[in-house]
């Protein structure tokens, strides 16, 4: 695989509801190892997953709103939320436990175009 | 006869909109797992009627990092008052 290959990982769920936060996590963490260019989009539910105050204890479950601050130690910088998403859910930037940049409909077209696989989870 | 309806996916799924349809005065609904984001900045829930009453899953709340609102309608409740619940009505329907 070229070097400069790009990946675009979408997450579309809730963090508890089922795995799929924790796999496009997974997948997105080892990517970035193999030092391929990573863009991380939220989407949908999936802007939950960026709520802080978590704990998952509570529920027996590991806290996902941690696990994201790990994606800026993986080098993962490209990190975006899409906007409709946070709008429909009365959701703000200074709710979210990482720094994350918002993007309309064009901007994500572009993105994803841009990308060499996407993965839409 | 009255009923405990549970509503355990998030506003995405439109459950509170089935829920609803089916919804009598003295009924009431317990937001459980991802259905506890209908309790966040009270999403939808001007569609409730006074009549009913809200309540959402303390665990479910806080492993999601959501607090209800001062002087909000809904209630939190633990897993005791869960039982409770469903004991002091006379049936629970489950919204999944």
């Amino acid at each position: 695989m070229s070097k400069n290959h790009s990946f675009t990982f979408i997450t579309r769920s809730a963090p508890y509801g089922n795995n799929r936060p924790h796999l496009c996590l997974d997948t997105a963490l080892a990517a970035s190892v193999f030092e391929q260019q990573v863009n991380y989009v939220f989407m949908e539910d999936g802007v939950y997953q960026l709520l802080k105050h978590q704990d998952a204890d509570s529920i027996n479950s590991k806290t996902l709103g941690s696990a994201l601050e790990t994606l800026d130690l993986y080098g993962i910088k490209n990190v975006y939320v899409f906007a409709n998403s946070m709008k429909e859910r009365n959701l703000y930037l200074e709710d979210l436990v990482i720094s994350a940049k918002l993007i309309s409909n064009g901007e994500l077209k572009t993105i994803l175009s841009d990308s060499n696989t996407v993965f839409n989870l | 006869m009255s009923i405990l309806h549970t509503v355990s996916q998030s506003p995405k799924s439109k459950l509170l909109e089935s829920c609803l349809n089916a919804i009598s005065d003295g009924d009431a609904i317990l937001f459980i797992e991802d259905g506890v984001y209908y309790c966040h900045r009270e999403y939808l829930l001007e569609k409730v009627p006074d009549a009913v009453t809200c309540f959402g899953l303390r665990e479910d709340l806080m492993a999601r990092g959501l607090q209800i609102d001062e002087g909000s309608s809904i209630e939190s409740v633990g897993y005791r008052k869960f039982v409770q619940l469903c004991t002091k009505y006379d049936k629970v329907v489950s919204w999944f």
